[in-house]
């Protein structure tokens, strides 16, 4: 009987708290939270046209899809694609924003710069660099000597792809950093110089442990959102791309079977299948983290 | 469908300029791919300038007392718009047509179909119809139109009236026709003393001409090996073959027709006449046709605005019909027709019918000829479409009217197989593995598809 006894105060934080969260709960519920278990609902089901008549089929789906060679080829694909693009996004950024946290003329214009590919959108971005990349016409193989099929040779058409994601993230990444690099105080710095540490001895024993806590958020996240990757594949490697089956991803996937075929249950399963990787992915890096992230 | 590519990149270049517009946001990307890529087959090849306006989120439904149309194409857009326009004036209804690109176009109507909020008067494509009808999403027309003066059946081309049919019930009103012609470079001819194409042609003599017009700045022919309709079906069925058995119960690529067919672009390939896949999957067909990298491509008469606002084109290029088989003497066109279809819970059932009688009736049909929008699907009534530009000489792709007309090999799934098949045949493209393994492999699967519909 105590517990319902609430004074107030707490009556009315507990009313205003509720009422704060509530819209981007309720946001969350219906675009996020219900879909993903409409998905996994419907990939256990033969779904039908205009999601009428759907017949429940158990594990078949999954079953299929595990001795489905595309779909391996295809999570294997989108593996190589965040080894390539997470370590190299990351490195590239952490070094630009320590540059750019420190003096140098024009710091902003840089920021800038860096920044902008963030703000392009990436269907735009996949266009210009599918003319860049283009064996006849583009401008690499026009300053190269040679000529490489850079999206349609297989063994290379994935790094290419990697090129342009990193390409794209490394100014979100930097700003992140950068806003870490804030956090860390200037006192350590002067101390190592007085201890005759150079720039780069600086760089592995203070600027690394101290905004590791951000070099893990920004692991994590872009983790994540690698092994989503679509819309640049989608955009650069046609249908009949000698290279399509060794760069499609595992939502490039999902898309050919939920929207092009039709086939929404198949669809489902393998972005279950996605979602659980990613899960797991995820979870290894949080038992991970104790090794190599300083809070403080 | 490069056309289509080649306005993605300008459109992008403006996206890129105004970048905060896009805000880098995931859903923009979404949207957007639709101008870049569509391999499917569409009457709309060049829909370029959806991209000129923002992508749409959704399509409109239906609101009483005004009617909205919605297309994929916007180059049919003034023309179609004039025809409407005629008819509110006569009807009294405000009638507004949306362009929805291809891509979105599907997903949209889908997701509208669904939720019961589809536009009034719409396209319909070989590609999903049956779907559609079979679930009853669209105006049972039958009655309407056996008690209509202008509308019978029995004027339009068949495979398009049957292809709207299902259980004996019409379910679209055809639009349009198609047809794939032989368009080549003139320059290029002339430059390597090649006669141009004419209806004497053999895909043999095709094939000795590639050869010639080959050299290191340019290719003979180029192939679009995802576009089946416009390449190498039409010389399948030329051939005797057939993709799909008439009861679109068994595939036929265990046919030595379609065998020898596909062969023949093969080696076309293989010698070099013919871009490699990795080429062509770069920059298409079109593309190298546009800027004077191929002298023949086979293309469909929806090619035609494109080729005509394309400064190279319009100044070195025409078009012929497509070669003949030696043995058979066959020509073959492989033609595809849209269809006028009307929502099944439209809340203006008369308004909307009216429309679409209007726009079968022979006088409209004429007219969409006229205008340049496409050839029309009511037969003798493209006459004057061959007029609707100077730049060409349009016989090339209204004599294809006269060859065997063959309707585009569909059945329920059909994106299913044929995503099939374009995966399956570029192992043929590159040579990793005969044609006939290839045919048979494409042969096994598609039968199991077809079983299971």
């Amino acid at each position: 009987m105590a517990r319902s006894k609430m004074t107030s105060r707490e009556k009315s934080e507990f009313i205003w708290g509720w009422a704060f969260i509530l819209p981007t709960m309720a946001g969350l519920i219906i675009l996020n939270i219900f879909p993903i278990f409409s998905t996994i609902y419907q990939s256990f089901f033969k779904t039908g046209d205009f999601g009428k008549g759907n017949i429940f089929v158990g594990f078949n789906n999954y079953a299929k899809v595990f001795a489905d060679t595309e779909v391996w080829q295809a999570l294997w694909n989108t593996i190589k694609y965040a080894i390539v693009e997470v370590p190299i996004s990351i490195a590239i950024s952490l070094v630009l924003a320590v540059f750019l946290n420190g003096k140098i003329k024009g710091k902003g214009t840089f920021r800038t710069i860096f920044f902008l590919p963030m703000v392009a959108a990436p269907a735009a971005i996949a266009m210009v660099w599918r003319w860049l990349y283009n064996s006849e016409f583009g401008l690499l193989n026009h300053i190269l000597p040679g000529k490489t099929n850079w999206i349609s040779n297989p063994n290379i058409a994935i790094y290419s792809i990697a090129v342009i994601g990193i390409w794209s993230i490394i100014g979100y990444n930097m700003v992140l950093f950068l806003a870490g690099l804030q956090e860390v105080p200037k006192d350590f710095y002067e101390a190592a110089s007085i201890d005759g540490a150079s720039g780069v001895q600086q760089f592995f024993n203070i600027t690394v442990p101290l905004i590791s806590p951000t070099i893990f958020f920004v692991l994590v996240t872009r983790v994540i959102a690698a092994m989503q990757v679509f819309d640049v594949i989608y955009m650069v490697i046609d249908n009949n791309n000698p290279a399509l089956k060794k760069t499609q991803s595992l939502v490039c996937l999902f898309y050919k079977y939920s929207f092009t075929q039709s086939n929404k249950g198949y669809g489902s399963t393998v972005v279950v299948v996605l979602l659980m990787v990613i899960l797991l992915l995820t979870v290894l890096q949080m038992i991970g983290q104790k090794k190599w992230v300083h809070y403080n | 469908m490069k056309a289509k590519k080649l306005a993605a990149l300008l459109m992008s270049s403006v996206m890129a300029m105004s970048l905060a517009a896009c805000g880098g946001s995931g859903s923009t990307g979404g949207a957007e791919p639709a101008t870049a890529e569509s391999t499917e087959t569409t009457e709309a090849a060049a829909d370029t300038a959806e991209s000129t306006e923002e992508a749409p989120t959704e399509m409109k439904g239906s609101v009483e007392g005004e009617l909205t149309v919605t297309i994929w194409d916007e180059n049919q857009r003034p023309g179609l718009q004039q025809i409407i326009d005629e008819w509110s004036a006569e009807s009294g209804v405000k009638a507004t047509i949306q362009v929805v690109g291809w891509d979105d176009y599907w997903t949209l109507l889908e997701a509208g179909a669904s939720g019961g909020e589809m536009p009034d008067v719409f396209w319909m494509h070989s590609n999903q119809a049956q779907k559609y009808m079979e679930n009853d999403m669209l105006m049972d027309l039958t009655d309407k139109i056996s008690g209509s003066d202008k509308i019978d059946m029995a004027n339009y081309y068949q495979g398009i009236v049957d292809l709207y049919q299902l259980n004996g019930k019409q379910y679209a009103v055809p639009k349009d026709i198609d047809t794939i012609a032989l368009w080549y470079n003139k320059t290029i001819f002339d430059e390597m003393g090649v006669a141009y194409p004419d209806d004497t042609w053999t895909w043999d003599d095709f094939s000795e001409a590639a050869a010639k017009l080959t050299n290191d700045d340019h290719w003979g022919y180029a192939i679009a090996p995802s576009n089946n309709q416009d390449s190498f079906y039409n010389a399948v069925y030329s051939m005797g073959g057939e993709i799909i058995s008439d009861d679109k119960k068994a595939s036929g690529y265990d046919k030595p027709g379609t065998i020898k067919a596909i062969q023949l672009f093969v080696d076309m390939v293989q010698a070099g006449s013919c871009p490699d896949l990795n080429t062509i999957s770069e920059s298409g067909a079109d593309v190298l046709f546009e800027s004077g990298k191929v002298a023949m491509v086979t293309q469909g008469s929806w090619m035609v605005a494109a080729f005509k606002d394309n400064e190279y084109t319009a100044e070195n290029c025409d078009v012929a019909v497509l070669p003949k088989d030696a043995e058979t003497g066959k020509r073959v066109s492989i033609y595809n027709g849209l269809g006028w279809a009307a929502s099944a819970n439209t809340k203006n059932p008369d308004a909307a019918w009216s429309l679409i009688e209007w726009l079968g009736s022979k006088e409209m049909q004429e007219k969409q000829a006229e205008l340049g929008v496409t050839m029309s699907a009511y037969e003798g009534c493209s006459d004057l479409w061959v007029n609707c530009t100077d730049k060409f000489d349009l016989n090339g792709h209204m004599k294809m009217l006269e060859a065997d007309l063959v309707f585009r090999p569909y059945s329920k799934y059909t994106t299913v197989w044929e995503d099939m098949q374009t995966e399956k045949l570029k192992e043929a493209w590159t040579g990793e593995k005969s044609v006939e393994d290839v045919c048979k492999e494409i042969c096994d699967s598609m039968n199991q598809t077809l079983s299971e519909e």
